[in-house]
């Protein structure tokens, strides 16, 4: 993943790149033109200008002669000969790399070759300035485009992460809150002002989005509560009912089994009602009854009550006590939690199956034999089927992971060794 | 014996009064608040079933103002709020029982029994029921003379069964006795099986009357 600015950054960059490669050969063109015209011109006023002088200075052939012998002797950068022969040769303007002896090197010469008239005789002259050489303008023009490159890349990495600091932290900040946002926890969520437009949008649309969630949520808890708690009237009567019927004297053998098959979808009836009404209770309450709980003597106590469930699957129950395990915690939660995962663990182990409590001052787990893992996902959510056993109410793991949320704690499932592994940390894993 | 319903639920209400009116209780019933006020104040009653929500007010007040007369009639809370806070508070104003909704009506009447057993005060410790004595004090039995030793769990379903003499008693009314609340976690009440098979030798070995019979498909009794 590549952060937003980064992408415009990357594609400036080249483009970047492209232009000052671009403007290299355009820059040396334009430089060596520049030069090269500009010489021309020169040696065509200097042209002017000689034969000017030579014919305002009305010299006679001796003294011309003495002029230009010393003149070709003297003059570094020109020559003027007397011409013989066709004298109908055009102006020429021409190149050349020669030995340059005072550098030691080659160099670029451009020139000038005209034909003027002395005192009606012809001469050649020719003018030639050092030119610099084509592959040291195109150093000097690389070097300066590779150096103003530099900059402009390093001043768009700290113009970038300058932008990116400012312009992204009311982002950034919304971004984290609604990365820690629950919306279980009942809590309102505030974004601070922003003089952004599309972040300013960003948050009252995101704003109203949790508000309406937080609206809908709380609907569907109070049906859940309503409803189960509208259930249980009826489900008393029908239970009081049932246990009238039994009492009559006239039910005979086939009547009674079905009394007692109706008692069975009873029971799972009130154990689903029961436990939506303890979860919502548990969503919606503050326990203050806070006290510090011994884990074994509660493990204990909840171990002697499902006593009978134990015997009657013939359940190995082994204790592992690695450290004193105290926690704090409402009494209430404490002893729903142990209950709640001591029996689901009974419930879903079967004949002659094993069953560990293992904690230490950091935590505990419950383990118990079974043959493959659960599905994590669906594990802890209400309703949701693991296994294709009925007896289940699909709420025990709701609860249990409904508590530990209210107490901060963190509960992990994992399948290993053909055991169900359910444990609980009191500080994250 | 005289008992009073409090329940705004007519129809639980007189299930309870048909299912206890075999024992000799005379059962009235009280549908709201102002009723059950008034009755209080004037009758006395072995025991009251209490309902904590009732239209006209809060079932909390009648047994405040119950206990402020110093009325000692005994009172069991029945309710569909099983809040531990609520059933802590019952006991504090001075109930004697809380039993959440719902129940099977042999566990009530049990209760009822065991609530009306502790306000006698001239039998207070023992229950005879022909040649069966119940030391409840020291929680121990005895046949004819002969003491028995019976486990807590055997113990307890001996007196669940004396509490409902001639009722049948489901498999499920039986594990919710035992296990309480936890009972509902499971669909599979087997172990009752087990305590019941045990009592019944314990008592046989002593040539009880044999009272306590099974009821193909159903469960339970002990029949007089």
């Amino acid at each position: 993943m590549t952060k937003l600015l980064d992408k415009p950054f990357k594609a400036f960059t080249i483009y970047a790149l492209i232009i000052l490669l671009v403007s290299i050969p355009i820059y040396f063109l334009v430089v060596d033109w520049i030069w090269l015209t500009e010489i021309d011109d020169h040696h065509e006023i200097a042209m002017e200008r000689i034969e000017d002088r030579f014919k305002e200075a009305y010299l006679s052939g001796q003294e011309l002669d003495t002029i230009l012998n010393s003149w070709n002797m003297l003059q570094p950068s020109s020559y003027i000969v007397p011409l013989t022969g066709t004298i109908a040769r055009p102006d020429s303007i021409y190149e050349v790399t020669k030995y340059n002896k005072y550098e030691q090197e080659s160099d670029r010469f451009r020139g000038l070759q005209t034909v003027i008239e002395i005192d009606r005789k012809y001469y050649l002259l020719n003018i030639e300035t050092n030119v610099e050489e084509a592959y040291e303008t195109i150093f000097a023009i690389g070097l300066v485009t590779v150096v103003l490159y530099g900059l402009l890349v390093f001043g768009f990495i700290q113009l970038n992460r300058k932008i990116s600091k400012a312009v992204w932290k009311p982002f950034e900040i919304t971004l984290s809150k609604l990365k820690s946002f629950d919306l279980s926890k009942n809590q309102e969520v505030t974004f601070e002002q922003t003089d952004i437009e599309e972040f300013d949008e960003l948050n009252t649309t995101v704003s109203r989005l949790i508000a309406e969630n937080i609206i809908a949520y709380n609907q569907q808890k109070a049906f859940v509560a309503n409803a189960s708690h509208e259930l249980q009237t009826p489900i008393a009567l029908l239970k009081s009912k049932l246990d009238l019927l039994l009492q009559d004297e006239k039910l005979n053998a086939t009547q009674s089994e079905l009394v007692n098959a109706i008692q069975i979808p009873l029971a799972r009836l009130t154990r689903v009602n029961k436990n939506l009404l303890l979860l919502a209770r548990i969503e919606n309450s503050t326990y203050s009854d806070v006290e510090e709980v011994d884990f074994s003597e509660k493990v204990a106590k909840s171990e002697e009550l499902l006593q009978d469930y134990l015997m009657e699957k013939l359940l190995t129950v082994k204790k592992i006590g690695h450290s004193i395990c105290h926690f704090e915690c409402s009494k209430f939660l404490a002893e729903t939690l142990i209950n709640n995962l001591l029996s689901n663990a009974i419930r879903h182990t079967t004949q002659n199956g094993e069953i560990i409590m293992e904690w230490s001052k950091n935590g505990f787990s419950f383990k118990n034999s079974g043959k493959e893992a659960l599905s994590q996902d669906s594990l802890f959510k209400r309703f949701s089927i693991s296994t294709t056993e009925t007896t289940n109410s699909g709420l025990g793991l709701a609860i249990v992971k409904e508590i530990c949320r209210q107490n901060g704690w963190e509960i992990r499932y994992r399948f290993e060794n053909s055991f169900h592994n359910f444990s609980i940390a009191f500080q994250k894993f | 014996m005289k008992i009073l319903i409090i329940e705004d639920e007519k129809e639980l209400a007189s299930d309870i009064v048909k299912f206890l009116a075999e024992e000799d209780y005379r059962c009235e019933t009280a549908g709201d608040f102002a009723t059950a006020k008034e009755k209080v104040s004037l009758y006395q009653y072995d025991c009251i079933l209490l309902d904590l929500m009732l239209p006209g007010g809060d079932g909390f007040e009648i047994l405040a103002h119950l206990r402020s007369q110093n009325k000692q009639d005994g009172v069991i809370i029945i309710s569909a709020k099983n809040t531990l806070e609520d059933k802590i508070k019952g006991l504090n104003i001075g109930a004697d029982d809380y039993l959440a909704k719902p129940f099977h009506h042999s566990e009530l009447a049990a209760r009822i029994h065991s609530v009306i057993r502790r306000k006698q005060f001239d039998h207070l410790n023992l229950i005879t029921q022909n040649e069966i004595r119940i030391d409840l004090l020291s929680k121990t039995v005895q046949i004819a003379e002969n003491p028995i030793i019976l486990t807590k769990k055997e113990y307890d379903l001996l007196l669940f069964f004396i509490g409902n003499k001639n009722r049948v008693l489901s498999k499920s009314a039986l594990a919710e006795h035992l296990s309480g609340d936890l009972a509902d976690m499971f669909d599979s009440h087997d172990f009752v099986y087990a305590h019941v098979k045990n009592l019944k030798k314990k008592l046989n070995e002593q040539n009880y009357g044999g009272y306590l019979k099974t009821i193909y498909g159903t469960g339970y009794k002990w029949g007089i």
